[in-house]
């Protein structure tokens, strides 16, 4: 559309919309840091009004305690996001080259995961990784956070692999080539920048994800940042600083691909819901 | 190697840890929920319906977190659809600086929903949260609320924090959706004298039936599910003024320990999540197919 074309009131009227726009979604944002820049005196003196003396005594502080928990969910985000996307390239792939009877209903049962709110699975989730040993373990959430991050893959690599031509596949398998080696010589290759996407939504997702690191740890050996973050609010009363310098920490990762990859993460976005 | 064979092999892993992970432990579930509770001594007898019967017509609680929930997916929903659609129409007019303003909108997708509970409840702190302070700051003291600590309230202040939070997902599905709407349309009622408002109002808005019906769908997924947002802002009170089917849950198995109950919570709200995603994939294979 053409901006310009508009009268100079309703450009200003739309200036001012989305002036109010942009204070109701960054004022938080703003609270967030300005909080999180102030000694404690400072705070204890004036919570709200705008830093005077800002200190990164705050972030030492909290870094101090969300360290191991940070470092756990780098682990555990890159480990669950490379095996889920690597699981649901390889049923992607099947569902959308390989045809057989039942396989579309067998899709439709593996996508529909997605959908289901994890309370529905929580009692037998615990038992089950209490039982296998692993919970308050990092290998527990791992395994959790790829196991319910199939679904997803499973579709995102399937809208990504289907538009790869039916006949492409063909013409392999009358030169012999095997399913095994049709995937690593045409689907892996063509399917890369699909990593790249799926990459994305799932390690925002899981570093994100809160109710399965509650529940399935319990002490800081295991237990994933987002987890101490929330427990950091339990530790001191008037710390509000510190609550929020870890709260910011924890984000970082997020916060820097959204604003270097918007492109890739929008497109995870709508693959995963727009398209079926 | 037999072709049936390699093709069992990949999907291998996704059958079975979806297989394991969700079916098995969803029929787990719905046979745990029919089970009596002891106590220490775990699970009793099989009593079929008796948890569900209790839930509806005993527990209060209970009754008031589903009726919650849908309190609170209804209003936050109304005020993100309409909100998402302005935004994503607003980066469409193609005005200086649209790129820094499309991701001021979606910044709040980025933020896990510990730290904007974080900061929410900073922001809304009676005594010196940002709103109030900033309120008293411009002669608006009287306006100032008790917000999430409040009973009357706490629901409101979550439907603001939903919105917050949400709103840009809508605000990207819709701008995709009106990129999409072809140029040739534009150009023809341009070619009528339509004005730039008249070119949303009667061609482009009409033609968002499937976004809006997308993010409907995923938004009513999230408001059944979202915990933590929840959990760690009002923490579902004071009393049980906000708390939902989700907060519910946790605290039935987790906080008192009575699994039955809290895997027939949890099977309500699977029973849910069916009823939301099934008319949603059923339209859109009709839809595309």
């Amino acid at each position: 559309m053409n901006f310009d074309q508009l009268s100079a009131p309703v450009r200003i009227g739309i200036y001012l919309v989305l002036l109010a726009l942009s204070l109701f979604y960054l004022l938080p944002i703003y609270s967030l840091i300005n909080t999180s820049l102030k000694s404690e005196q400072e705070l204890a003196s004036s919570p709200v009004s705008p830093v005077q003396n800002p200190t990164f005594a705050a972030y030492k502080q909290a870094f101090g305690k969300i360290n191991q928990s940070f470092l756990n969910s780098v682990i555990m985000a890159l480990s669950a996001t490379a095996l889920s996307a690597i699981f649901g390239c390889m049923s992607g792939y099947i569902f959308s080259k390989y045809k057989f009877k039942g396989s579309n209903v067998l899709f439709f049962l593996i996508i529909i995961g997605f959908y289901i709110a994890p309370q529905s699975i929580l009692i037998p989730l615990v038992r089950f990784i209490g039982s296998l040993g692993l919970y308050n373990t990092l290998f527990g959430l791992i395994l959790t956070h790829t196991a319910y991050g199939i679904p997803i893959t499973t579709l995102l690599f399937y809208n990504y692999i289907d538009p790869i031509p039916h006949s492409l596949i063909e013409i392999a398998q009358i030169d012999g080539a095997s399913v095994f080696n049709i995937f690593t010589r045409i689907i892996l290759p063509l399917s890369l920048p699909g990593f790249a996407v799926v990459g994305i939504f799932q390690f925002t997702n899981i570093w994100n994800e809160f109710l399965f690191g509650l529940t399935l740890t319990s002490g800081k050996a295991s237990q994933p940042v987002t987890v101490a973050v929330a427990n950091l609010k339990g530790t001191t009363v008037a710390a509000w600083n510190v609550h929020m310098a870890g709260a910011f920490i924890s984000i970082v990762p997020v916060l820097l691909i959204y604003i270097f990859f918007l492109r890739l993460v929008i497109k995870g976005l709508l693959l995963g819901s727009v398209k079926e | 190697m037999k072709k049936s064979v390699q093709i069992g092999f990949f999907l291998l892993p996704a059958v079975a840890l979806t297989g394991i992970f969700i079916y098995y432990f969803a029929g787990w579930s719905a046979w745990a929920s029919m089970l009596s509770w002891e106590g220490l001594s775990g699970f009793g007898h099989f009593i079929g319906l008796q948890n569900y019967i209790d839930l509806f017509t005993k527990d209060f609680v209970f009754r008031k977190g589903l009726i919650n929930t849908l309190i609170l997916s209804g209003s936050f929903i109304a005020v993100t659809l309409p909100l998402g659609l302005l935004n994503a129409i607003l980066i469409d007019l193609g005005l200086k600086g649209k790129k820094a303003f499309r991701l001021i909108f979606l910044l709040p997708l980025s933020f896990s929903f510990v730290v904007s509970a974080t900061m929410w409840v900073w922001m809304f702190a009676p005594q010196s949260g940002t709103i109030n302070t900033l309120l008293r700051g411009i002669g608006l003291g009287a306006l100032a609320q008790p917000w999430l600590t409040s009973s009357s309230q706490s629901l409101l202040g979550l439907v603001i924090i939903y919105v917050w939070q949400f709103s840009g997902f809508a605000t990207l599905v819709y701008f995709a959706g009106i990129s999409s709407v072809r140029t040739e349309l534009l150009e023809a009622a341009e070619v009528d004298g339509a004005t730039t408002f008249q070119k949303y109002i009667r061609v482009v808005i009409p033609l968002q039936k499937i976004p809006t019906f997308t993010v409907l769908f995923l938004l009513l997924m999230y408001a059944l599910r979202v915990f933590d947002l929840v959990w760690l802002t009002t923490g579902g009170g004071p009393g049980y003024s906000s708390e939902l089917l989700a907060t519910y849950m946790w605290r039935v198995a987790f906080n008192r320990n009575q699994f039955a109950d809290g895997a027939a919570i949890g099977f309500v709200m699977f029973i849910l999540s069916a009823l939301i995603v099934i008319p949603f994939v059923v339209k859109m294979r009709g839809d595309t197919s």
